[in-house]
């Protein structure tokens, strides 16, 4: 591929910024397996039965800490559950921040607006649960 | 303890089978959880969703990494898939199970007659990426190792769109083409994309049985490109919806934790070992259990 000097530049970027997401993905995949590995184990351990646990345990980030703390597997499998479920905001801000690095304010306006369909669906799901 | 070890079983088994066969793990987890376990449809649509982020991340490090997938036509799609998932993730609560259950059969037979009609690839190692692209529904976990040290080939960079290529500035659907391709018809893929959001939300797919049919045979896209692309978008697409069931308690912890580990397992081994599996037999046999679950469903769909 031929390419002028500022074209090489930003390909080069790209490049760049490619790997990084990539990187970001493996290692933040690899952490929240390992949260989710612990959790499981935890959970065979003290006998819970998965499919007749009662309730489902209501989902307080706040609570998520302690719960780790004391060993508790819901703890560990919901640390890992939301690192899981945050990988791909984190891909796509990453996305954002190196678009705008490369002034490529187009792709950076979209992926702020993916970030904002997110916080739309938490609004939404906030909402609907009133 | 016996049910936590079945759980994580299953999950390496729908890992496993889907990286084989190319499916997302979407399409074998809900009717495993529903069918086999007797989860309530919107649970398993919940545990689902969460191996689908799974393997959508795993597969899209090792594309982009590869520069296979191409990042900003995926973000672009991706914005109206997840707008999607945001509106099929609200529907899923207005809706009954039955219904769900109706539609879930509707896809399986869908999925079964898309595997059904598939030309078989050689199993020569030359066509491995033919065998993977041939997959709509792919979303291949290779190890998240795998791949990260190969040196970047640029036949293969995708994402770096000509204007930026050549300084000059095109229209918005020209620079999301890359080399060898032009992107065409933006506005088809855009509601292709919001179909496929709404599809993964309410059933816990990922939605690229429609994604890459869209980019490949009505965007211009090529079909590796298209399955890399469409396996990167399903992350945050996923993610649109699956916030929406964690904030609603609709997502057990206890199960989708052992499935999504089960899956992240069975579909690393999946991948290293299909060269070494005739697919041809498996698939036959799986469009047979993909009807057979298809019949389940519907009749669940009827007598809920």
């Amino acid at each position: 591929m031929s390419a002028s000097a500022p074209g090489s530049a930003r390909a080069g970027a790209a490049y760049g910024l490619e790997a990084l997401i990539a990187r970001l993905l493996v290692a933040g995949l690899w952490l929240a397996m390992g949260l989710v590995l612990v959790g499981v184990v935890l959970m065979l351990a003290t006998g819970t039965d998965p499919l007749d646990h009662g309730a489902i345990p209501p989902f307080d980030l706040a609570h998520i800490p302690s719960e780790m703390l004391a060993l508790r597997p819901a703890g560990f499998l919901w640390a890992g559950i939301v690192l899981i479920i945050a990988l791909p905001i984190g891909r796509v801000m990453v996305a954002g921040v190196g678009f705008l690095a490369v002034h490529d304010r187009r792709m950076a306006l979209i992926s702020l607006l993916v970030l904002l369909v997110v916080l739309a669906s938490i609004a939404a799901a906030i909402g609907v649960g009133v | 303890m016996i049910a936590g070890l079945v759980l994580l079983g299953g999950g390496v088994a729908a890992g496993a089978f889907g990286s084989l066969l190319g499916l997302g793990g979407g399409i074998l987890i809900v009717p495993l959880l529903t069918l086999g376990f007797g989860v309530p449809l919107r649970e398993a649509v919940a545990a689902s969703l969460v191996s689908v982020i799974v393997t959508s991340s795993a597969s899209a490090a090792v594309y982009l990494q590869r520069h296979v997938a191409n990042l900003r036509l995926g973000m672009t799609l991706e914005l109206f898939s997840a707008a999607g998932a945001l509106v099929g993730g609200l529907i899923a609560f207005m809706i009954n199970e039955q219904v769900l259950a109706g539609l879930f059969a509707v896809l399986l037979v869908w999925v079964a007659v898309s595997m059904a009609r598939r030309k078989d690839p050689p199993r020569a190692p030359v066509d491995a990426d033919a065998a993977e692209v041939a997959a709509p529904d792919a979303a291949e976990v290779p190890a998240p190792d795998a791949g990260m040290g190969d040196p970047a080939d640029p036949a293969l960079v995708l994402d770096v769109a000509p204007a930026a290529a050549t300084g000059t500035e095109l229209s918005f659907t020209a620079s999301l083409s890359g080399p060898g391709y032009e992107v065409h018809r933006l506005p088809a893929g855009m509601l292709g994309s919001v179909f496929a959001g709404v599809n993964s939300a309410l059933l816990g797919v990922g939605g690229g049985i429609i994604k890459v049919p869209v980019m490949h045979l009505v965007m211009g896209v090529p079909l590796r490109t298209s399955t890399a692309t469409s396996n990167m978008m399903m992350g945050i697409t996923a993610t649109a919806s699956a916030v929406i069931y964690l904030l609603r308690d609709e997502i057990d912890p206890f199960i989708a934790g052992p499935i999504a580990l089960g899956v992240f397992v069975g579909a690393s081994v999946g991948s290293r070992v299909s060269h070494r599996i005739d697919i041809r037999i498996l698939r036959w046999l799986f469009v047979v259990v993909l009807v057979y679950t298809a019949i389940q469903m519907a009749t669940r769909a009827l007598t809920l």
